[in-house]
């Protein structure tokens, strides 16, 4: 029997979500002659988040759960990372380049996948990505240096 | 008789090869638009908009309806094999389908889809061929609060049918919140927007449906990656026990879908969340929903494609836009001369039989394509996930930047995609959120109008009949399941 961290933490950042609503809300004007202003909606929902998301942190606090381990994270993290990384490179290296790396990663560090294949694979899901946005949706995605 | 006349015209007008074919790639490049996330039906008749110059209106309008309600089925195939709702109005489908297909269900899934699309696109037209006029009256009756209490309906409703109602409720006050980002569309002024530019434009759905079910699910499920992949497509039609599951839900839905797309400014996503939550309060065993029952496909679905045929009954009959898609063809019939609004019908009626004819062709052709598709589509769950989950993370970053090509779109999308990681995790309900955020603007103004009406007084949400049922019902439906845990646990 113990409390489930994780969800504890999940209902803490919802009610910390409600708190900055309210925080800032409070500063906005509430009402308008008739009708709510800009605040009074943002107030209520920040309040009704915090009382909600603060029962959910006490029930589990309270209702105590059959003992369950939790499912390691460390997979997910690192294709966390690989993909802030696919972020951080658009801008620098181009939106194809990036994604094409994004995936190559992914399959062969990650999964363990054959290199040749990978890369065929990463090399035309990227290419379909590009031709229809790009080319033909005509969405003008980041391009590198390389022109891509 | 004369309606019947009338029609045969239309399909003499829309049965023309050239008519026929703008049909045929507008239901084609609708469903590609529906697969594709970040681009939506609205989006893409607005690029295709300028192509169309010197066109005759009546094939540009027939491929513009024709994009619309193909993408309504295009958002399926992605909702139903990755869990990547490609539209707005996919995202109930996603529930269930997903499930249906981590089952080996996936190519019923899909086709309980294509079938469901078709009766409730033929359903849908035929109340557009039938009811137009006086529908468009009774949505003329809805006024500010009783859109305030259909939302509330609509987000209570949703949130009760999960797991917890509490973490229900939570994740949808969370969507209402993440709406109010964004210039306050009521006086203009920017708010929580934290100094960011980029976030003046708000939080778009496609950022939040993209995490959540995208990147969240990817987070949860790459674990498992390398185990063995689903070998079992399975068959594309119903068995007699999925079909007698299923059809039901699909005149419910197709019902639901019609009535909520008529509604100025409701739509296929409302109508496709309504359709779910009747599927749930209707069925004998709720459990079953969420976790692969057919019903869960059927009736969103069926009430999504509905909806866009009730769209075009205020398009048509009243000249106000039911949606966004609707809008832009609104544009679109202005643009080509015409005078869009109560004597559509009468003035322009060769134009309007001859879409409302095409239109039932075109279900008949997106029927006709998916049903032997659906297999080919499904077969895609037989590739190891190991394969999979890197593309679908490429879709999701692409899709978010080609939204507004804004980097900081796909930061925000990593940041929710983790949210949506820990709230599957931990079992709290995606779906209000998206619902929240989606409903929060529409809810804020309907509001604001309402006190305006009433000069301050809370009284109108009770005074004006439908407001007061709906609201009624939004209480029943948050109260009942509450009440019932407590009964439970007072009498265990």
């Amino acid at each position: 029997m113990r409390i489930v961290r994780g969800e504890l933490a999940l209902a803490l950042l919802f009610v910390a979500l409600g708190g900055l609503w309210i925080a800032r809300a409070a500063t906005m004007p509430l009402w308008d002659g008739f009708a709510p202003a800009s605040g009074f909606m943002p107030l209520w929902y920040g309040i009704l988040l915090v009382a909600l998301a603060g029962m959910i942190g006490a029930t589990n606090i309270v209702v105590h759960h059959a003992a369950k381990p939790e499912e390691p994270i460390g997979k997910p993290l690192i294709v966390l990372a690989a993909l802030a990384a696919a972020i951080v490179g658009v801008p620098l290296v181009g939106f194809a380049l990036s994604i094409f790396l994004l995936m190559l990663v992914l399959f062969v560090a990650v999964e363990r996948l054959p290199l040749l294949r990978s890369m065929l694979v990463a090399a035309a899901a990227s290419a379909v990505l590009y031709l229809v946005f790009r080319t033909w949706l005509g969405v003008p995605l980041p391009v590198g240096p390389l022109g891509i | 008789m004369e309606l019947l006349a009338q029609l045969a015209q239309g399909f003499a007008a829309a049965a023309t090869p050239a008519n026929l074919l703008m049909c045929l790639l507008g239901v084609a490049l609708g469903q590609l638009i529906g697969v594709l996330p970040g681009i939506g039906p609205s989006a893409a008749i607005a690029l295709l908009l300028p192509l169309t110059y010197g066109a005759s209106p009546t094939g540009a309008i027939i491929m513009f309806a024709g994009i619309y309600y193909g993408a309504q089925y295009g958002g399926t195939l992605t909702s139903v094999l990755i869990n990547v709702p490609g539209e707005s109005s996919s995202v109930m489908t996603a529930l269930d389908g997903y499930q249906m297909a981590l089952q080996g269900r996936g190519g019923v899934a899909l086709g309980i889809a294509a079938i469901g699309s078709f009766v409730a696109g033929t359903l849908g037209t035929l109340g557009l061929m039938l009811l137009a006029p006086p529908l468009s009256k009774i949505a003329l009756a809805f006024g500010p609060p009783e859109y305030c209490a259909l939302v509330l309906l609509g987000l209570t409703a949703l949130a009760a049918v999960g797991g917890s109602v509490l973490k229900g409720l939570a994740t949808g006050v969370a969507g209402l919140l993440l709406g109010t980002i964004g210039i306050d569309p009521q006086v203009g002024v920017p708010r929580f927007d934290f100094g960011q530019s980029w976030l003046l434009d708000g939080v778009d759905f496609i950022i939040l449906a993209v995490a959540l079910f995208g990147v969240g699910e990817v987070l949860a499920s790459c674990r498992m990656a390398a185990a063995n992949p689903i070998l079992n497509v399975g068959r594309v039609l119903p068995n007699r026990e999925e079909w007698r599951q299923a059809r039901m839900a699909i005149l419910r839905g197709s019902g639901i879908g019609f009535v909520i797309g008529v509604l100025p400014a409701a739509g296929a996503t409302i109508a496709s969340f309504i359709a779910y939550i009747a599927e749930k309060k209707l069925a004998k065993d709720p459990a079953r929903l969420g976790k692969g029952a057919i019903e869960g496909v059927a009736g969103p679905e069926s009430a999504n494609n509905a909806a866009s045929a009730g769209a075009m009954v205020p398009m048509f009959a009243l000249g106000v836009p039911g949606s966004n898609t609707t809008a832009v063809m609104l544009a679109a019939l202005i643009m080509f001369g015409m005078r869009p609004g109560p004597d559509m019908f009468t003035t322009n009626a060769k134009l309007v039989w001859a879409v409302i004819a095409s239109m039932f062709i075109g279900n008949l052709i997106l029927l006709a394509m998916n049903l032997p598709l659906a297999g080919l589509f499904a077969r895609l769950l037989r590739i190891r996930y190991s394969w999979i989950y890197p593309p679908i993370l490429a879709i999701c970053v692409t899709g978010v930047i080609s939204r507004a090509n804004n980097i900081e779109d796909a930061w925000l999308m990593l940041g929710l995609g983790v949210l949506g990681w820990l709230m599957k995790r931990y079992d709290w309900s995606m779906a209000p959120m998206i619902l929240g955020l989606v409903l929060g603007p529409i809810f804020e103004n309907a509001l604001r109008q309402s006190f305006t009406l009433s000069h301050g007084s809370p009284a109108i949400f009770v005074t004006r009949p439908i407001a007061a049922v709906l609201l009624a019902c939004a209480l029943v439906a948050v109260t009942v399941p509450l009440w019932s845990r407590f009964f439970r646990v007072k009498t265990v």
